[in-house]
């Protein structure tokens, strides 16, 4: 049997049909205001340097006895937990009673050069830990840490477990070194230190055009083909936009930070292989003994599953709890799946844990 | 094998069937233009045209009613993955229409839309590199842009190349040396790159070829264009993913990106070179007072936080102090007088010449 039957005609009426798409979405794309983001109000209750630590504020108050701190990845702007009304990891969990602070990294520029990784973990994420525990009234706090705040949070816990009630991580990388991961595979023979010393920060578009690579054709092509279905859509459209927005609003990295996340994390496997210090302490996995949820995505091509499974192995904890949830690194938080399924599994597991 | 008069009136009717085709496609593009623009296309079109040729048509008018530039970038990115499918569908319909046609043909057809008129003609047969070249953002083109600057220094550079340095600029010419050769080392490292690129991109083919075969299942058949293409999609990925996990590729990439920052950093050094000419500051300097800057900011948080336990310990050491005075009061006192009393009086007046 022959594996195609495209008529002519039908070519040509997907040609015809694309067409009109398209003629739409020009008399579209001219009505369509700037889209915004961030759905839910949030005041700000600690401010460093660049920055910042919001609340959210929910319709109700928080039932929750513990808050919980998101610790977002320094390469992308934080609201993709709470991009629009209907996909926002944040404002599920409100709604199931939890108190939610999130940490904005600001954009980082020329005087954030010599930023390290000391510097974010053992000042910036202590500092607001402990703003998060005065503000709320508590002596130990949740950590959510997303992708490489979710490693940065695996090292914060190693130092600083006493500040702690559980830690949750999403989508983290821990073991850099498997088989699959193409990000870690590209940069084990670029030599770091002439990187940083060439460029000073990493350019955010540089960072950018780098995850683009990693799927040329499905990032570049195919996903402006799909576009074409939902190009007279308006709020489809706008949902689209909003998107696009996200994934290219991205904060430039500081460079010393950068410089030791690669050669540590990527390059070294240190936080598998050990000998990894921040600030001159040592950071072992196995120092970390509270109750550990480790949420991942089966189809991530940023963070493989086999990067962030191995965690149960390495982990002190007795504690340990591991989901795999079927979607890529963005759709764990704006999925339709993700809102039904992600901020019910965080709740009922911290409800088990938190005094 | 001779073709009978049968083949050839069921090829003229083809051709005939696709012209009408074709015609209908640009009759309802023109439409399509007037309701989208409010007027006429500004330029000519036939059934002989290209299909994707519309978009850049549109391209040029949606700049031209000045959107906003964030829109104008997605309609950027939006038309050129279109280009690709546009002549995708132009290609498969044509095809199609000429009949019975085996999966070879089928790959044939969709190697040949990606070598569409006007297409870069050093991207033929290689859709992959395409791909990477659509890149839109600053940081797949600043470099480009920053060498296109440089191109004529480059050039006067690579000249002095063999020439044995001496005298008293030999250090200018032993730099400028060093950049041609840092240029020479990225284009051969760029080459080696462009060479796996093109290697993906043939391997692109052979995986789509078997991924058509398993398509000859009844009920896998592919009947839509947009499935033949993501399945195209599925391949390529599936190919580029092969040879960017070889360990040849980490070798290339790694040398790729570390000989274009050794470019980079000799053109930063002739800007310094100049700057420091013209009496500017240079990004050196910048660079060592930030971290100068940087760590006394850092000091100043850590005595910061410090400063509180500090502020409570000297408290503490105060109040302890004060107890102890308190406590002890009468017998220091006492101390006092029985020292006093125990001193041996003297009435020996200071010379001034001990």
């Amino acid at each position: 049997m022959e594996p195609i039957r495209i008529d002519p005609k039908r070519a040509y009426d997907e040609a015809l049909r694309a067409q009109q798409k398209i003629a739409a979405s020009m008399r579209v794309l001219r009505d369509v205001e700037d889209v915004d983001y961030g759905a839910t109000d949030k005041e700000a209750i600690y401010r460093e340097d660049k920055v910042v630590v919001y609340r959210y504020k929910g319709k109700n108050k928080p039932t929750a006895k513990a808050p919980i701190l998101i610790c977002y990845a320094l390469v992308n702007r934080p609201y993709m937990v709470d991009l629009q009304d209907d996909r926002s990891l944040v404002r599920n969990l409100l709604a199931l009673g939890e108190d939610v602070y999130i940490i904005d990294w600001g954009y980082p520029d020329g005087a954030d050069r010599w930023l390290t990784l000391d510097d974010y973990i053992n000042g910036y994420i202590r500092r607001c830990v402990d703003a998060v525990a005065k503000h709320a009234g508590v002596r130990k706090i949740n950590l959510l840490g997303i992708c490489q705040g979710g490693a940065f949070s695996l090292c914060f816990a190693s130092l600083h477990q006493d500040r702690l009630q559980n830690l949750i991580t999403m989508v983290t990388p821990v073991d850099f070194h498997t088989r699959d991961n193409m990000l870690s595979h590209w940069t084990r023979d670029m030599d770091v230190d002439l990187f940083v010393d060439t460029l000073g920060n990493v350019p955010a578009d540089l960072m950018n055009w780098c995850y683009l690579t990693l799927k040329p054709v499905r990032l570049n092509q195919q996903k402006y083909v799909a576009m074409l279905d939902i190009l007279d859509d308006k709020v489809e459209l706008e949902n689209f936009l909003r998107m696009e927005k996200w994934i290219f609003d991205s904060p430039d990295q500081a460079g010393e930070a950068f410089r030791q996340f690669i050669k540590d994390f990527y390059q070294g496997n240190k936080l598998v292989r050990g000998g990894l210090e921040i600030g001159g302490k040592p950071v072992s996995l196995k120092n970390i003994t509270i109750p550990v949820l480790n949420i991942f995505a089966e189809q991530d091509h940023l963070v493989p599953p086999s990067a962030s499974r191995p965690l149960g192995e390495h982990i002190g904890t007795k504690d340990y709890t591991q989901i795999a949830f079927k979607g890529g690194h963005i759709g764990i938080y704006v999925s339709g799946r993700a809102q039904r399924e992600v901020p019910p599994a965080i709740h009922e597991w911290l409800a088990k844990r938190t005094t | 094998m001779a073709k009978g008069p049968d083949d050839s009136a069921r090829t003229t009717r083809a051709q005939d069937d696709w012209q009408a085709l074709s015609q209908q496609y640009w009759n309802a593009w023109s439409d399509a233009t007037r309701k989208a623009f409010g007027g006429t296309p500004a330029e000519a079109v036939t059934d002989k045209t290209p299909w994707h040729e519309g978009l850049e048509q549109w391209s040029r008018m949606f700049d031209a009613a000045k959107a906003q530039d964030s829109q104008s970038e997605i309609v950027e990115r939006l038309l050129a993955g279109a280009r690709s499918y546009f002549a995708l569908l132009q290609s498969l319909a044509e095809k199609g229409g000429a009949g019975k046609v085996d999966p070879q043909a089928w790959s044939d057809a969709v190697r040949d839309s990606f070598n569409f008129p006007g297409a870069d003609a050093a991207l033929f047969d290689n859709p992959l590199a395409r791909a990477l070249r659509e890149l839109a953002g600053k940081g797949a083109k600043g470099f480009e842009q920053m060498m296109e600057t440089v191109q004529p220094a480059m050039r006067e550079a690579r000249a002095l190349l063999d020439l044995p340095a001496f005298g008293y600029a030999r250090e200018h010419q032993e730099h400028y040396q060093r950049m041609a050769q840092a240029w020479l080392d990225y284009q051969h490292e760029t080459n080696r790159y462009n060479a796996l690129i093109a290697r993906a991109s043939r391997r692109a083919f052979e995986v789509f070829e078997d991924k058509l075969a398993e398509r000859t299942e009844p009920g896998r058949q592919i009947d839509s264009v947009r499935g033949l293409y993501d399945l195209w999609v599925d391949a390529a990925e599936d190919a580029y993913a092969e040879v960017a996990l070889s360990d040849e590729f980490r070798e290339v990439y790694g040398a790729l990106v570390n000989a274009q920052m050794r470019v980079r950093q000799n053109v930063q050094r002739e800007v310094e070179r100049v700057a420091t000419d013209l009496g500017m500051p240079t990004r050196t300097e910048i660079d060592s007072m930030g971290k100068r800057l940087h760590n006394l900011h850092r000091d100043a948080k850590n005595q910061a936080e410090a400063l509180p336990a500090l502020i409570a310990e000297v408290a503490a050491l105060r109040a302890e102090v004060e107890r102890l005075k308190a406590g002890s009061q009468p017998a220091a006192k006492a101390t006092t007088r029985a020292a006093k009393k125990s001193a041996p009086r003297t009435s020996r007046k200071p010379t001034g010449k001990e």
